[in-house]
């Protein structure tokens, strides 16, 4: 497989004073599609929050690598130029901000940090079309306030555009399944997999094996009390789906 | 004070009922001199006002007719009255049938003003109003028949050049007859420290009307306070919106009374300051008879030194049953050293009302801004983007899409 992109090495990190991740330890290689399952509450999402650098969480020990740089030291937006992206468990709503408008500015950015002339208007719009289209989001709700009002479903087929758009080397989709009903969860998957090659890698967070069915894992990790307790391939979701997270995780209570 | 002791001679003392309502003036505000921190309505903004020894009133006519200010053509049809260094531009204005624009003298000297003067309000309430009524001489006077829809949006300019040390009086009568339509832009693009502007709209409206008066204050380093006050009758329509922008002082005052049944005032503002100066918006609504209606809605953003302050009353007299009255203040917060003030307050006399009032004050949703950063947009850019469709809530109340892009353009 391809050179790593993002290695996290003896990752301990806590929010509120509370000790999170613990030890944790992940490389994804260019290509590759890595899965990530456990537990409620357990830091899944915190995880997904470090690496996009969200405030408010504190890395006590180890280090995170982007294509082999310090991830750590970098803007959130800096990240995301860079070419980490995260569609969220929970996006979020803004009101006041029409989601084209939104969109453009995300997508300017980035081709201003590399260098690129932003697009008008004109261009914008035959990008954002064509990529609308993919996922069936219609003229109408690209002209809505960012996620105010969006129904589940809609507000992840709107992370999904986001990431179209912004082609990250880096995905990271937090449950990006949840909330979709079977037709709309097709078209994110081919969405995902249209943008998906061998020079991007993706990290799945999810509780289900369905969207695993429309986008195969290389890698499946079962995640516990803050780090990795085990690591397979996609039958290893298969196996998890039948007999819980018992059979992997000493529940100590 | 130096300031009135000025030996000035107005136009017209000798017309005894103008030379009358000029000494009440005088004699009001000399009873109660500028605002100070006990003047309730001033409270949070008499400081702002500062020094005025120094400012004087100049009789001489400044006729430049735009040309020390070039004069900026807002991006829609409209009529315009200018004024410079509080100087009304021009005698004639062309309005089609149904309007007429007069400089106020003229209009003093027709006696068409003289049941419109000081009819609107009781100079002793009101500090610089009275000041105001003590130089008269400096308006427009705005009337538009009964049944006419006027066409055109009239714009109002306000600007100022080489203004030493300036104080502009105005007065503006604003009349519309029943079933009369217009709109009216205010637009104030005043840069200069130099001048002081103590304007007041008296307005009209008969029954069925409706007013549309918007009112854009620049950026700039001057000090301007107006009073609008407002006569309601039967089912007339008053809707207001204001944007004020960074300014050593901008006040924004509205006193409305809603005389008859079915009246409906609305006043709307968004104030944005970055980093120094005033904005002051207060209002006093009196319902003063069944079925009438208030709402306001004002949003601000305060950064830097600068303060924000939000006076809103709504009086609701005895007899005025089956009255809705509501008003909205919010803020952003930006900054440590940035002050918002609001004070609301209720007078209810009936019983058969609907009445409220709210007030917030924050910061920006960190949730939002790391939305934001985490697609690649920088701090900046998204606390931009946020304070802008903060105040985008307000500005949607504007229902003329031409005026409301001009305006949110100037956000
Ligand atoms: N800002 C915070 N303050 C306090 N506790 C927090 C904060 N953020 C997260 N936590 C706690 O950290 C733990 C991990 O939360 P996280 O959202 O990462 O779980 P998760 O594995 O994504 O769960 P789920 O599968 O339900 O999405 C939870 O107990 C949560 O309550
Ligand atoms: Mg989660």
């Amino acid at each position: 497989m391809g050179k790593p992109i993002l290695e996290i090495k003896n990752l301990s990190a806590k929010v509120a004073d509370k000790e999170i991740i613990k030890n944790l330890n992940l490389t994804i290689n260019a290509g590759e599609v890595h899965a990530l399952m456990g537990p409620n509450g357990t830091g899944k999402s915190t995880l997904s929050y470090i690496l996009t650098g969200k405030p408010g969480y504190e890395i006590t020990d180890g280090e995170i690598l982007f294509h082999g740089r310090d991830l750590t030291t970098l803007k959130p937006e800096e990240r995301a130029c860079a070419g980490i992206f995260l569609s969220m468990q929970y996006p979020v709503a803004i009101p006041g901000v029409a989601s084209n408008n939104f969109l453009k500015h995300a997508v300017n950015a980035k081709r201003k940090y590399e260098g690129k002339p932003e697009l008008d208007a004109a261009e914008f719009l035959k990008l954002l079309r064509g990529v609308a289209k993919d996922l069936d989001i219609s003229a109408e709700m690209l002209k809505r306030e960012i996620n105010v009002g969006f129904s589940g479903g809609e507000k992840k087929r709107m992370e999904i555009l986001q990431m179209s758009l912004l082609q990250p080397k880096l995905a990271i989709l937090d449950e990006a399944d949840s909330g979709l009903d079977i037709d709309a969860l097709k078209i994110v998957a081919e969405g995902v997999n249209k943008w998906h090659n061998n020079d991007n890698s993706l990290l799945i967070i999810t509780h289900h094996q369905d969207l695993l069915n429309h986008i195969q894992p290389d890698v499946v990790h079962i995640y516990a009390d803050g780090h990795i307790v085990k690591s397979g391939d996609k039958n290893l979701a298969i196996e998890l789906e039948k007999s819980g997270y018992k059979a992997f995780v000493d529940t100590k209570e | 004070m130096k300031l009135t002791e000025q030996d000035i001679t107005l136009w017209g003392n000798d017309i005894p009922w103008l030379a009358g309502l000029r000494e009440k003036g005088m004699r009001a505000f000399t009873a109660t001199g500028l605002p100070t921190a006990k003047t309730e309505a001033w409270k949070y903004s008499f400081n702002a006002v500062g020094n005025m020894e120094n400012l004087q009133i100049d009789t001489a006519p400044h006729e430049c007719n735009g040309h020390c200010h070039h004069s900026e053509e807002l991006p829609f049809a409209a009529y315009y009255i200018d004024f410079c260094n509080g100087k009304l531009q021009g005698e004639h204005f062309d309005l089609p049938r149904g309007v007429s624009v007069k400089p106020l003298v003229e209009a003093i000297y027709d006696g068409d003003a003289k049941s419109y003067l000081n009819k609107s309000f009781a100079v002793e309430k009101f500090p610089f109003a009275a000041l105001n009524a003590a130089y008269l001489e400096q308006g427009a006077m705005i009337v538009v028949e009964r049944n006419t829809v006027l066409d055109k949006p009239i714009v109002i300019r306000y600007h100022a050049h080489k203004s030493q040390n300036l104080f502009c009086n105005i007065r503006n009568i604003i009349a519309l007859e029943a079933r009369a339509k217009a709109e009216i832009i205010e637009y104030i693009d005043i840069e200069e420290s130099t001048c002081f502007h103590n304007a007041v709209n008296e307005i009209f409206l008969a029954a069925d009307s409706i007013l549309k008066h918007y009112k854009l204050q620049k950026e700039g380093k001057t000090k301007y306070v107006s009073l609008n006050s407002v006569q309601q009758r039967s089912n007339s329509h008053y809707k207001c919106f204001v944007l004020q922008k960074e300014n050593a002082l901008a006040r924004h005052e509205s006193y409305i009374n809603l005389l008859q049944e079915g009246a409906c005032a609305e006043v709307d503002g968004a104030y944005r300051l970055n980093e120094s100066g005033v904005s002051d918006i207060t209002t006093n609504i009196r319902h003063l008879a069944p079925h009438t209606t208030s709402n306001q809605l004002v949003k601000g953003v305060v950064a830097g030194k600068a303060k924000g302050v939000f006076q809103g009353q709504i009086h609701i007299a005895p007899d005025a049953q089956q009255t809705e009255g509501h008003q909205l203040h919010r803020a952003l917060l930006l900054s440590d050293e940035g002050e918002v003030d609001c004070k609301p307050e209720l007078e209810i006399f009936a019983d058969d009302v609907k009445c409220s009032h709210g007030a917030t004050c924050g910061d920006l949703d960190k949730e939002q801004l790391f939305y934001m950063q985490s697609r690649g947009i920088c701090m900046e850019e998204a606390r931009q983007i946020l304070i802008e469709a903060y105040l985008q809530e307000v500005l949607n109340m504007i229902d003329n899409s031409e005026i409301a892009a001009w305006i949110s353009k100037n956000l």
